[in-house]
């Protein structure tokens, strides 16, 4: 589908028949599609939001006739329904310009999963044994509503992941009548960090925007912009045109990075940086800087701290050369415009001070190309330590976060009073609700979110019927006996408005977006920089531990489509499984081989995984993407393989206090096992031990 | 069919340069084309179905190591290595340049696939499962294949004729259609104006194994060094 096309099918909804080109007359669909108004072998195409990571994307659904078996007693019968056939982005989004990542298009098997939640239900075993019986909604609700009455404050703790828009804002205004704190995200993936630092250094509320379409000399440093960092599909479509999309200028990208991401595969050139070094590789390269060219609109103080700075020592802290730092330093001045995106990709126990000098140095060089977010509302989730906000809390919600998977807080829920879960799947926290609530899908609730960073609004309005016994959001919130109102799309939308747009039209749409414009200007004074913090001593864990966030999987939630889990793995090829990676070196000291089974052990914890030897790895940096290693979450993903940030220690940011997942070292021993790998490529099955296809 | 010349010649230009890896293609493929999912078990044996995949090279050794990736599909050759070993033609070039496969026709003998040096053709080892309700994902315009035959990309032959059935002039594979680079182009190679066209006259345009002979309708831009 492209833009106008779809503006044609858009602008002409509403009315009751049309005329097309040739002059024939064809009905038109009305925004509610009623189940019996389904053609067969029609397709209709509706505005909906994907939600499987917070960037926000605006997407398209194309819906056709389908059918169910549905079960009433003995009987099975089948059942022709309106059903989604495929996600594509939305044209007229200019965050997706009509395109949409792999796991944007996979939402549709997390809609039609086999393991969804069928209705309410409650516990019935002890915690986390996840045994559960149906009960009716009357019961549940009454249920969780006695409990709650006995419980107010800091004794309340909301986790969810809903990104800025109608369901956050629902949330925030539960919570509100009921006295208790904020919700809060789990801290992965949600770049609290990234919104932390524009928030010093600018003063702005939001995580900034890059124009890397019209930048010329590109400086990333560990942001994973074209993987899963803020945006990627905005991205992507920015670094295709930052590449091949003006005539005559091509850009240059050089990544930073303790890891060979897809971004630094994409680059020019790769500095492969120790993890934790990055503030140092930015502050060295403002120091060659500074030594040629004025300050620029870099505070005094800021310039100072740089001057004084110990170049000998920040270079070696990075670990890559003075001739090639300076090259850079050298490209990046004179360039007509350069550009330095930094992000943590990886968090570490000192990046935000690596994107406070990131934003620093794009004031020193005169970057044009950092713009101001659209400011975010005050719903935004804080993140911060989950793990003590625990300890002090009775009742625990779930809406979309799985602490037991990503903090490892399986102990600290079991000692809950109450939990309840509104997702849609059983997984690896919801296992120890007392309660089950689940709520309609995304594809299946109206909804309007605002894009991460960017200008504007992306809205859904419900188009399919909800499979199963599920409710929207702010209805079951709305029954557990605290008087509040539930956000209404239209109300939330009507009045973030220009005066060139009308609620119908931002409906058919699917939302309508502006263009981010202004100046980053510089309002902090001071520039720190600090050795990064591990978990655990070197001589007993010798490597660092990186887990990332994979392209499949993201934070682990899209472990459960079938999609995604055959996805081959953008390092190793990997399907049905996730290796842990190690480079060539450290691999040969340990006699292990692709395919090899592994024990990586931390101070906190250990895993088993399959080796990847992987080419590009730092030499004593061991690498895992994240997203296998469920205990729960439908029969694709419980029970697969192994999860990294099991065995990653609590160490918290300094300045932010945000989980420095990346901070923690480990030892790796070679386990005697018959090796196992499954890998997709015709080349690595080639090479591998269980010969070709 | 019978000898005529049609006045389309499908092709598709990828650009390199704009590749990210990202594997969007993938997934719009099978979402497109209702592939089968396997599972650990099969795709252990080699049996998982990707009609584009994206392929990775590493060159160098660390730390001056580079990465590059090439979505591999069926290159639609103008002289396929894998028609002319088919004992019942069940492939076939169509008459606008496209190398079909002819689902009810296929018997299963796999020369085809062993013939394919780009390693884009599937065999169907086994029935795919969609438990319930996984199939209402499935695209209506595109049949379900069973065990027994073999599979490849069709260059999304139903949005070709559906585009032709309704005049659109939108026509977009599901892979070209979501690429978020916007790295692949798809399009007319009769028609000189087309991007495809200019696209395959770039001096950075090549053919994948172009040394077989096998004359692909796939090009690909190399990366700038």
């Amino acid at each position: 589908m492209d833009r106008r096309n779809f503006f044609k099918i858009v602008s002409t909804v509403s009315g009751a028949v049309a005329t097309n080109a040739c002059g024939d007359k064809k009905p038109l669909i009305p925004l509610l599609v009623p189940e019996n108004g389904i053609v067969l072998g029609e397709e209709q195409w509706h505005p909906a939001v994907c939600t499987e990571c917070g960037a926000g994307c605006s997407t398209i659904a194309r819906v056709m006739a389908g059918e169910r078996v549905i079960e009433r007693g003995e009987e099975k019968f089948r059942e022709r329904i309106a059903s989604i056939k495929k996600i594509e982005g939305n044209p007229l989004d200019p965050v997706s310009g009509g395109r949409l990542c792999a796991r944007g298009q996979a939402a549709l098997q997390s809609l039609y999963n086999p393991d969804r939640l069928r209705g309410p239900m409650r516990r019935n075993g002890t915690r986390g044994e996840a045994k559960f019986t149906a009960v009716s909604w009357d019961e549940a609700l009454k249920s969780v509503a006695d409990k709650l009455k006995a419980y107010s404050g800091d004794q309340i703790l909301f986790l969810t992941n809903a990104p800025q828009g109608t369901r956050a804002l629902t949330i925030q205004r539960f919570l509100e009548a009921l006295k208790a704190p904020p919700a809060r995200s789990c801290g992965i993936g949600d770049f609290a960090l990234e919104r932390k630092a524009a928030e010093t250094v600018f003063g702005w509320r939001g995580v900034p925007v890059y124009d890397l379409a019209n930048a010329h000399y590109v400086l990333g440093v560990g942001a994973d912009f074209l993987g899963g960092w803020l945006s990627p599909v905005y991205y992507s479509r920015q670094f295709g045109e930052f590449r091949q999309g003006r005539g005559g200028v091509r850009g240059h990208l050089v990544q930073a990075e303790s890891r060979m991401s897809l971004t630094a595969a994409s680059a020019d050139e790769w500095l492969p940086v120790r993890p934790g070094s990055e503030p140092h590789l930015i502050v060295a390269l403002s120091r060659m800087l500074l030594d040629e060219k004025p300050a620029g609109q870099l505070p005094d103080a800021v310039a100072q701290s740089i001057r004084t700075a110990d170049l000998a020592a920040l270079i070696r802290t990075c670990g890559i050369e003075e001739k090639r730092l300076r090259g850079i330093a050298h490209e990046l001045g004179t360039s007509e415009a350069p550009l330095v995106i930094a992000g943590a990709s990886v968090v570490q126990s000192n990046s935000f001070e690596a994107l406070a000098a990131a934003h620093y140095l794009n004031a020193l060089l005169g970057a044009r190309g950092v713009l101001p977010p659209q400011p975010e509302p005050p719903s935004a989730p804080a993140s911060g330590n989950v793990l003590e906000a625990m300890k002090r809390a009775k009742v625990l919600f779930l809406d979309g976060e799985n602490p037991a998977y990503v903090l490892r807080a399986a102990q600290s829920l079991g000692a809950l009073d109450l939990i309840v879960s509104f997702g849609s799947f059983l997984d690896d926290s919801a296992a120890y609700a007392d309660v089950l609530l689940p709520a309609h899908h995304a594809l299946e609730s109206e909804a309007a979110v605002v894009p991460l960073g960017l200008g504007g609004v992306a809205v859904t309005q419900p188009f399919v019927r909800p499979l199963y016994d599920t409710r929207p959001i702010g209805q079951i919130l709305g029954q557990l006996g605290v008087a509040f109102e539930a956000v209404n799309v239209k109300d939330y939308v009507a009045p973030m408005l220009p005066a060139d747009q009308t609620w119908e039209n931002v409906g058919r749409q699917g939302g309508y977006w502006k263009q981010n414009s202004g100046e980053a200007k510089v309002t902090a004074k001071e520039l720190k920089w600090s050795e990064p913090v591990f978990a655990g001593k070197p001589e007993e864990f010798p490597l660092h531990f990186q887990p990332y966030l994979s392209l499949q999987f993201h934070d682990g939630r899209g472990a459960n489509l079938p999609w995604m889990q055959e996805l081959p793995d953008p390092v190793s090829s990997a399907m049905w499984g996730l290796p842990v990676e190690i480079d060539p070196k450290t691999a040969e000291k340990l006699k292990i081989a692709t395919g090899d089974w592994v024990r990586v052990e931390s101070g906190s914890g250990h895993l088993e995984a399959p080796a990847y030897v992987h080419p590009a790895a730092l030499p004593g940096v061991v690498s895992m993407p994240i997203g296998e290693g469920h205990t729960h979450y439908g029969r694709y993903a419980s029970g697969r393989g192994a999860n990294p940030l099991a065995i990653v220690s609590p160490v918290w940011d300094g300045a932010a206090g945000e989980f420095a997942f990346g901070a923690t070292r480990v030892r790796v021993a070679k386990l005697e096992r018959k090796p196992a790998l499954i890998q997709f490529s015709p080349q690595d099955r080639e090479q591998g031990p269980w010969g070709e296809r | 069919m019978g000898g005529k010349v049609s006045e389309h010649r499908w092709g598709m230009a990828i650009d390199l340069d704009r590749c990210t890896g990202c594997q969007a293609c993938v997934a719009a493929c099978h979402a497109e084309n209702n592939l089968p999912v396997s599972n650990p078990e099969q795709a252990a044996l080699g049996r998982a179905v990707h009609w584009i995949r994206v392929d990775r090279y590493y060159e160098g050794e660390f730390p001056n190591i580079r990465v590059k990736h090439r979505p591999v599909l069926c290159q639609q050759c103008d002289e396929a290595p894998c028609e002319p070993v088919c004992p019942v033609y069940a492939t076939y070039k169509n008459p606008e340049g496209l190398n079909v496969q002819v689902y009810n026709r296929c018997v299963g003998t796999r020369y085809c696939a062993n013939n394919c040096p780009y390693s884009v053709r599937f065999f169907n080892w086994f029935d795919p499962e969609w438990p319930e309700p996984l199939q209402l994902q499935h695209n209506p315009d595109v049949s379900i294949r069973e065990s027994g035959v073999m599979e490849k990309c069709t260059f999304c032959i139903q949005r070709i004729k559906r585009a032709e059935e309704e005049g659109a002039n939108n026509l977009q594979p599901a892979c070209v259609q979501s690429c978020p680079a916007e790295a692949m182009v798809f399009g007319d190679l009769n028609d000189p104006e087309s991007k495809v066209s200019q696209l395959a006259e770039n001096s950075r345009a090549t053919q994948f194994l172009e040394e077989l002979g096998t004359k692909p309708k796939v090009f690909y831009l190399e990366r700038v060094k």
